[in-house]
């Protein structure tokens, strides 16, 4: 295998339950490769979002193994063993959540420097210019000073993303980031992590929004009762499933939509 | 009966230094107390069950005995335990500390628990070490968020501070007591320090809603 084609990312069998009874993840093997964007789509309850919370180290797995960057990231040996979560590796992750997540006593700013000079030890004012910067690109230059209760829904999650960018991240996770939004106020956040795509950053998606998938992502992947059914390019699985199960849930949403 | 309210301006030094001593006491008392009801009421979330335990044994002995007693108890048994004098003032910085820590402890643990999940979570994504997720994000929430009920403490904590008097403490109210007894003034000696404890409580119980109103909705905490 080239370097090109090794994957970014590596899970392999992983099973997670939240206590003796509900068994979330069956079994789950997916394999990304660097700049593919990825969009995980199914049913309520099917685990997405129970996907990325162990991919950001958030949650213990019962079993398998996920690497990232060909290094061993998280692994447990059973479901009485201990997760082991590989802090450092955790650090080149970010994730934004559907609730906003920003810490509501620290302004904009604030929220986003706080991570790079208490974890990298990056220099306050050095932080500060990055972190002006970035706002300025996402349309909040003028926010930076305000509080996240004086913001609306949709510059909060703009404020998320660039918070979890400050970190040079080399993966992103975005957990319906769009789905707690006021209609109007969903496309600016959706431009924003467009503009992300433009720049190859590699990103594990999950929205209900169909026209977002279909321009966001390079790999769809249709996940549903803890397991994979269907992943391929986002023209067959979300324009022209093989599977009875996809193309019912695709039918179903996008009956919804329209 | 008439009311000669003018025997007390004798004693005007007499009761700005009781006063003094109930202020004193009631400060330290808040910052030690608070701080250390702050530990407890982590300790009580702490994933270690021992550390759980003596942290709520502890919190439901002081919030289920009365003050007075646990006064009594630090003033005459402590310092037969330990072998040692202590001070008037020591005894009572114990005792009130105590008694403080307890109850704030649950303020804080309310409010601990308040910090939900969502910025944990939040904290974890972004790598933010344990110490900088308490000092940065845990500590000034829980504290943010605690403030109206912390005030609350604190008035009732000034209030309760009148229990030292029982003990031989020369606070506000030993002192009133004192003049009350020596003029036979009983009604407007006891009424003037009444309203010298209300003037002081009065305005704190205010500022809890005050702080409640402009800080909190601010910022939405
Ligand atoms: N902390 C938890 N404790 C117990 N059960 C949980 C917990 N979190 C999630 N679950 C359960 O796990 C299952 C999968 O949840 P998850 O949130 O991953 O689904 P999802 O695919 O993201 O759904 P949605 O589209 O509604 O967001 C659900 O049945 C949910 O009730
Ligand atoms: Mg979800």
């Amino acid at each position: 295998m080239t370097s090109a084609s090794a994957p970014l990312v590596a899970i392999r069998a992983l099973h997670k339950s939240y206590g003796p009874h509900i068994q979330v993840l069956k079994g789950l093997d997916i394999e990304m490769k660097p700049g593919e964007r990825v969009v995980v789509i199914g049913p309520s309850g099917g685990g997405k979002s129970t996907l990325l919370r162990v991919m950001m180290g958030l949650e213990k797995i019962d079993s398998g193994a996920v690497t990232f960057g060909g290094k061993p990231y998280i692994s447990s040996a059973g479901p009485d063993a201990k997760t082991v979560i590989d802090t450092e590796v955790r650090r080149s992750i970010g994730m934004v959540f559907q609730h906003y997540t920003l810490f509501p006593h620290l302004s904009v700013i604030q929220n986003l420097v706080l991570a790079p000079c208490k974890v990298r030890g990056e220099k306050k004012a050095s932080a500060m210019r990055r972190a002006q910067a970035l706002l300025e690109r996402f349309g909040l230059g003028a926010k930076a000073n305000a509080f996240p209760a004086q913001l609306s829904g949709g510059q909060k999650q703009r404020v998320a993303i660039a918070r979890a960018l400050m970190l040079d991240p080399k993966l992103m996770l975005f957990d319906e980031v769009t789905s707690a939004l006021d209609p109007e106020l969903v496309a600016e956040v959706e431009q924003v992590i467009l503009q992300l795509a433009n720049q190859n950053m590699p990103m594990m998606i999950v929205t209900h929004d169909m026209w977002f998938a279909r321009n966001i992502a390079s790999r769809v992947i249709f996940c549903a009762g803890g397991v994979v059914v269907e992943d391929g390019p986002p023209e067959q699985v979300l324009g022209a499933p093989r599977e009875e199960r996809t193309r019912e849930f695709i039918d179903r949403v996008f009956h919804i939509k329209q | 009966m008439s009311l000669d309210f003018s025997v007390l301006l004798r004693f005007q030094e007499a009761l700005a230094l009781g006063l003094w001593t109930t202020v004193k006491l009631t400060l330290i008392c808040i910052v030690l107390g608070c701080s250390l009801g702050f530990l407890v009421g982590l300790a009580r979330t702490a994933p270690n069950a021992i550390v759980r335990g003596i942290a709520s044994v502890y919190v439901e002995f002081f919030r289920g005995t009365p003050v007075l007693i646990q006064l009594f108890w630090i003033f005459f048994c402590l310092p037969l335990i330990l072998g040692i004098e202590l001070s008037n003032l020591a005894s009572g910085v114990i005792a009130l500390t105590l008694y403080m820590g307890a109850i704030t402890s649950e303020t804080f643990r309310a409010s601990l628990k308040s910090v939900g999940r969502e910025q944990m979570d939040a904290c974890i994504a972004l790598g933010l070490p344990r110490r900088v997720q308490v000092m940065n994000v845990i500590l000034p929430l829980a504290v943010l968020r605690a403030v109206p009920t912390l005030l609350s403490n604190c008035v009732s904590l000034f209030k309760e501070s009148a229990l030292v008097s029982a003990v031989g403490m020369a606070d506000l109210m030993f002192v009133g007591q004192n003049i009350s007894n020596n003029t036979a003034r009983p009604v407007e000696v006891l009424t003037v320090v009444a309203l010298i404890y209300f003037a002081i409580a009065f305005p704190l119980t205010r500022a809890v809603t005050l702080v409640e109103g402009r800080i909190l909705k601010k910022l939405a905490i």
